[in-house]
């Protein structure tokens, strides 16, 4: 028995071309050509739902913020990038001064709440997949140029959580802002000269005390910073 | 334009703009998968994050001899939205309205039909132009070859002949990259 040409059950499929007597024959008695009868006229089925497909709007942006914020992988930018030296001094150096000043600051941080707490931008950080789910914090950069850090349920360290500023862009470039303490809240600064525009994605790392500078490669929160 | 096995390449050595060339191409086609499966904006927009993010994270399963990268990604999808569906029913307790919506009644699209629609506009935006316009008319329009031939001005064998090629080419990719093909490929990607 010679089965129906391939090219016939397409234009057969589109059910405008009228069956011959011996075409309808062979089907009601060839399960193989049914079945491919039955294919074309499934993909027909679909073209012809496809005109609502061809104008799908662009994905969001905001979408792909997530996705960056998900993607960076600090243990490719470790291989790239070091912190400079000067930023440990710095913080240590500034460490010290809040150590010695603590009582100025105190008063001086009540003189100039309302220009400070003026926010220019914030982030919402979210726990990575390893990360459990209640981990979570905000981000708000203020006028005077500092980043007021709040987190809440971060795993246990035997180390310290590091903030960072990362350009998703190129993740080689990432500035670090400085160690949270056990408090729930910190406030650091932002090098001055910053683009918080580049360096718009806000990480925080556990690290371990083996005074290597860079980047651990374990993330825990991360989120997108936007004014 | 075969650019997947490019764009495959690039995503493997671990580029990051080509993950964003992939979410300009498709990540429409997945936040529509993603939208059609679990009914509202804000968990679909959370799936083509996490589908994205899977992509990249396990960037070297894709293997562009097994199927397109849209066909990868919309396979990713589709297990990251069924899977919010199951952990829906767990968290929420509500089975029988979530089992509703991973077996839609008659009437309703499966998350399969959803795929396999996607994958053959996909394909018939990638023939060539004549092809196209000519199952277009064929498709959308509801003619007949004899019409298609007077509106394009082609000969009527022409017509037949793209008409032809035309669905061979779809019908390929449906069985390539379709959401029956999802079943046989139990390679690394299953595990995202
Ligand atoms: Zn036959």
């Amino acid at each position: 028995m010679r089965h129906l040409d391939p090219d016939r059950l397409v234009l057969l499929a589109l059910s405008d071309e009228p069956r011959d007597p011996g075409e309808s024959e062979h089907l009601a008695g060839c399960a193989d050509c049914r079945h491919e009868l039955d294919a074309f006229r499934g993909v027909a089925g679909l073209g012809s739902e496809a005109q609502d497909l061809r104008d799908l709007p662009p994905p969001p942006e905001h979408v792909w913020r997530a996705i960056e914020a998900g993607i960076v992988s600090p243990v490719r930018a470790r291989t790239r990038r070091r912190r400079p030296r000067w930023v440990t001094t710095a913080v240590i150096a500034a460490a010290a001064a809040v150590v010695a000043v603590a009582g100025t600051v105190v008063v001086e941080r009540v003189v100039d709440r309302s220009a400070a707490e003026q926010v220019t931008a914030r982030a919402t950080l979210k726990p990575l997949a390893t990360v459990p789910a209640d981990a979570g914090g905000s981000v708000r950069v203020l006028a005077d140029g500092k980043m007021s850090i709040d987190v809440r349920n971060l795993p246990l360290t035997t180390g310290f959580h590091e903030v960072w500023l990362i350009d998703p862009d190129d993740l080689s470039r990432m500035v670090a802002l400085g160690s949270l303490t056990d408090r729930p809240d910190a406030v650091l600064p932002v090098p001055p000269g910053t683009d918080l525009n580049r360096y718009r994605l806000v990480d925080i790392s556990d690290e371990p005390h083996d005074g290597d500078a860079a980047h651990s490669g374990r993330s825990l929160l991360r989120g997108t910073l936007t004014s | 334009m075969n650019s997947d096995d490019e764009l495959a390449e690039r995503l493997r050595d671990g580029d990051e703009k080509a993950l964003r060339t992939a979410y300009e191409r498709h990540g429409a086609a997945v936040l529509y998968l993603a939208q059609r499966l679990l009914g509202n904006r804000a968990d679909a927009e959370d799936v083509t994050q996490v589908t994205f993010v899977a992509a990249w994270t396990g960037r070297d399963g894709f293997d562009p001899q097994r199927g397109t990268m849209l066909g990868w990604l919309l396979g990713i999808a589709r297990r990251k939205a069924v899977d919010r569906l199951r952990s829906a029913a767990r968290d929420t307790r509500v089975t029988e309205s979530v089992r509703a919506q991973l077996a839609p009644p008659d009437g309703l699209e499966t998350p399969e039909r959803v795929v396999d629609r996607l994958v053959v506009a996909d394909e018939l935006g990638r023939l060539p132009e004549e092809q196209r316009r000519t199952l277009e008319l064929a498709f959308f329009d509801d003619l007949t070859h004899h019409q298609i031939a007077t509106v394009t001005g082609l000969p009527l064998g022409t017509v037949k002949s793209h008409i032809r090629r035309g669905m061979a080419n779809l019908r390929r990719r449906w069985e390539v990259d379709g959401a029956a093909s999802g079943s046989r490929s139990a390679g690394p990607t299953r595990a995202l």
